[in-house]
């Protein structure tokens, strides 16, 4: 049976309340495919965004604007899976209908004064909302700038359907953020979206985008060597009218980009704080592998790329000799010997380990605005949770987070993040990661980290589960498999993520024996069902019931296990998981059971013995009937003798 | 070095021989009833036989043996009582096969009973050993059954 055929009515709808038309795409917005949606009994055309597998949707900035949209953006009106007709069960963000055609499809040359006012005021107003509610957009780009018609604002598409930043090209990224992976780039800055409005109006303004036919790692190698600006413009001429707000837009360090409220406020004249100059350079190159260097930023990302050479460079002492002699910063060598010492005396005890701290911590003193830096991934903590979700098997995560390196990485950039903050979180995501059983491991981490990440536990059978609400009547749903649990990883990750942690001990017991581990998933569901009024569930009671039969054995007399698993069966009939549990956990019948039990064992060991006196008495029975018979014969002679005297006495 | 094992038992004083009383008194009957004394001698012959080779404590066989042998020489004895009590009269009567079979068939009797007694006896108590033992491992059974006790 398809996914789309057995969907009920509701399955059909987002948040219950718009339907969406999966005949009607819609051209691509936010990168994410997109469908034509509409709420029966309101006017107004809507959208809905599907968030690709693997993905989930940005869980503060949907519950920030979910009750209060913003204007001047294309904000989330609700959120939900659905099951269209012809597609795999998917999550989707509701949002209002575009005003009208992107940026780039309006027009190929923007004049200086239209940019300004149509595009860089309203959308620095809409970020200067955002900011105020500690929210980021990261998908700014003229593919995600609508406006409905000449001389009309900018409106900020939508970017909620993903993780941040994770549909942006690396033209419009800053280089810390472009040379992580798409689902590790993290929240960011409001700093990260004033510079992918500074390239924005640089790309409307060259009527053209630059860097078109380089590859990802190129264009973040060239910002990094040449400065963002350069890097964009390459032999092009800074446009004029927007020259300084572009400079100081793309300002490499995001402090000394200009606040969105400025940039609200701004003419052309007014921002210009040129600090968009080219980096300072080294007077010879430093070479690793393939890759040479003339910047310490530079050398970080190409260390990073490449962690083994990166090793063996550091451990050699050519990259402080590089700082000292060719690039003049002393500081700053001195900073990567300590780094090296400190690898020195870890090595001792994880040599693996030990070099991924190296590359780490020297990526981070080499470049102080470089992402994190673990076994040639980059990315930024809050992105983990998202990498974790997209379930590729990236080498080391599981490391970086039970070394606590994100701590390790925050004490290399002083000033720079929370260090007390990332402590904190380090020491949760390791305890997370160690936590036993089932409540524990990578996919706990994820859903910890992404709570808004669906379940997609095979055990679903193509179902998508976004509500914990939702998860039982789906498993009830779900064709049973009874050679195993009705419950995985995935599932008990979800459970906790959303249900909080009172469950974690039942959950932690997972897998363990067959005896105890489907009671232990009986406990689960039966704490849940009734909070959630997930109704009666019929099919995932006789699932489990399947599966309770080692548990079953814990009690011990045949006749009471024969009356319990006739009651059980009866109680799966009706789809009651408490009463089954409450029946399998009542105290008094279980003492009862134990106390039969032990006077059974005794009265065994009683004729155990009994039989054991018999088997060895034989040689006490010959002895006995030895001198028995003896006496009876004497006996029987006596009383013979005495006879025959009797006889001649009487005559 | 190992010390040599200390005598854990003391010497038992050596057993009395009684046989020269018996001899005495057999010489005494001899002298005085010499026809009562053949009668008897000969009557309870595998009796007294059976003295000499039953070396078991309180010699059963031998016992037995007498005591049915003397149930048969009772009758003959007392007609040689009665008939005066003379050698003659006691070689007659032995001489009579049917008194000496009876005395000698009687004491083959004991020691027949003396031999079967304990044989039928073990076999009852081993009977009711079985049976009980059987009584036993049906309910073990049904315990390990009922329990699920599996083997212990």
């Amino acid at each position: 049976m398809s996914a789309s055929a057995d969907a009920s009515p509701d399955e059909a709808l987002v948040g219950g309340l718009y339907a969406v038309d999966p005949a009607r795409p819609l051209p691509v917005a936010d990168g994410a495919a997109a469908f034509a949606a509409s709420r029966p009994g309101q006017p107004g055309a809507f959208m809905a965004l599907e968030v690709p597998s693997g993905m989930a949707p940005r869980a503060a900035a949907l519950r920030a604007l979910l009750d209060s949209p913003l204007p001047g953006l294309i904000s989330p009106l609700a959120h939900g899976p659905a099951t269209l007709p012809g597609r795999k069960p998917a999550l989707y963000v509701i949002c209002p209908s575009l005003p009208g055609p992107s940026l780039a499809a309006d027009r190929p040359l923007w004049p200086a004064r239209e940019l300004i006012t149509d595009v860089l005021r309203p959308a620095a107003a809409v970020l200067a909302r955002l900011a105020a509610r500690g929210l980021t957009h990261r998908a700014i780009r003229p593919t995600n700038l609508f406006r409905a018609g000449p001389g009309e604002p900018a409106v900020l598409g939508p970017a909620w359907a993903g993780p941040p930043a994770s549909r942006q090209p690396p033209l419009y990224e800053p280089p810390y953020v472009a040379i992580c992976p798409p689902a590790a780039r993290g929240e960011g800055a409001i700093a990260d979206d004033v510079y992918g409005l500074g390239v924005t109006l640089l790309v409307l303004a060259l009527g053209q985008e630059p860097m078109a036919d380089l590859d990802a790692a190129e264009i973040v190698r060239r910002k990094l060597a040449f400065g963002s600006l350069a890097a964009i413009l390459g032999d092009d001429r800074l446009p004029p009218g927007i020259g300084d707000l572009a400079r100081a837009m793309l300002a490499e360090d995001p402090a000394h980009r200009p606040s969105p409220a400025a940039l609200a406020e701004a003419g052309a004249g007014r921002i210009g704080i040129g600090v968009g100059r080219t980096p300072r350079r080294a007077s010879e190159p430093l070479i690793l592998g393939a890759e040479e260097a003339l910047e310490p930023r530079a050398l970080a990302a190409a260390v990073g790329g490449s962690p083994q050479h990166g090793v063996r460079l550091l451990r050699l002492g050519a990259v402080d000799k590089w700082l000292r002699r060719s690039f003049g910063d002393t500081a700053l060598a001195h900073r990567i010997e300590d780094a090296v010492q400190q690898h020195g005396r870890e090595a001792l005890e994880d040599e693996a380990r030990a070099d991924a701290f190296l590359v780490m911590r020297a990526a981070a003193i080499l470049d102080p605005l470089a992402p994190l830096c673990w076994r040639g991934v980059w990315l930024w903590p809050d992105g983990l949770g998202p990498l974790l979700a997209e379930g590729k098997s990236l080498p080391g995560l599981a490391d970086l987070v039970d070394s606590e390196a994100i701590s390790a990485w925050a004490a290399c950039r002083p000033g720079r993040i929370d260090q007390a903050l990332a402590l904190r979180q380090a020491r949760q995501n390791r305890m997370l990661l160690r936590t036993r059983g089932w409540a524990g491991g990578t996919a706990r981490l994820a859903h910890a980290l992404a709570p808004m990440l669906p379940c997609r536990s095979p055990l679903l059978g193509g179902r998508l589960v976004a509500d914990l609400r939702h998860l039982l009547p789906a498993l009830d749903s779900a064709e049973k498999d009874e050679t195993r649990l009705p419950l995985d990883p995935e599932i008990a990750a979800f459970i906790l993520a959303h249900a909080g942690t009172a469950l974690e001990p039942e959950l932690a017991a997972l897998p363990g024996p067959p005896s105890t581990a489907a009671l232990a998933v009986l406990r689960v569901f039966a704490r849940l069902q009734e909070p959630l009024r997930a109704g009666p569930l019929p099919r995932l009671a006789s699932w489990l019931n399947a599966c309770l039969a080692p548990s079953l054995a814990a009690w011990k007399e045949r006749r009471r296990r024969a009356a319990l698993e006739e009651r059980l069966a009866a109680l799966a009939a009706e789809g009651d998981l408490a009463a089954m549990l409450r029946l399998l956990e009542d105290p008094s019948a279980r003492a009862l059971d134990a106390q039969g039990l032990k006077q059974a064992d005794e009265a065994v060991r009683r004729i155990d013995a009994a039989l054991a006196a018999i088997a060895a008495g034989a040689e006490a029975r010959a002895e006995t009937a030895r001198r028995l018979g003896q006496e009876i014969a004497a006996g029987i002679g006596l009383v013979a003798v005495a006879a025959t005297l009797s006889v001649l006495a009487l005559g | 070095m190992a010390r040599r094992p200390q005598a854990t038992a003391a010497k038992s004083p050596p057993e009395r021989s009684y046989a020269w009383v018996q001899g005495l008194l057999c010489g005494v009957a001899a002298t005085l009833v010499p026809g009562p004394a053949l009668l008897v001698g000969l009557l309870l012959a595998p009796g007294l036989v059976s003295l000499l080779l039953d070396q078991a404590p309180g010699k059963p066989m031998a016992r037995a043996v007498l005591l049915s042998g003397t149930a048969a020489a009772i009758p003959p004895l007392a007609a040689l009582w009665h008939g005066g009590g003379g050698v003659s009269a006691a070689i007659g009567l032995v001489g009579d096969p049917a008194i000496l079979g009876t005395a000698w068939l009687a004491g083959a009797g004991g020691w027949l009973l003396n031999e079967m007694a304990p044989l039928l006896l073990r076999l009852g108590l081993d009977a009711a050993s079985a049976a009980h033992a059987a009584r036993l491992k049906a309910e073990r059974a049904r315990l390990v059954s009922e329990w699920d006790l599996g083997e212990l």
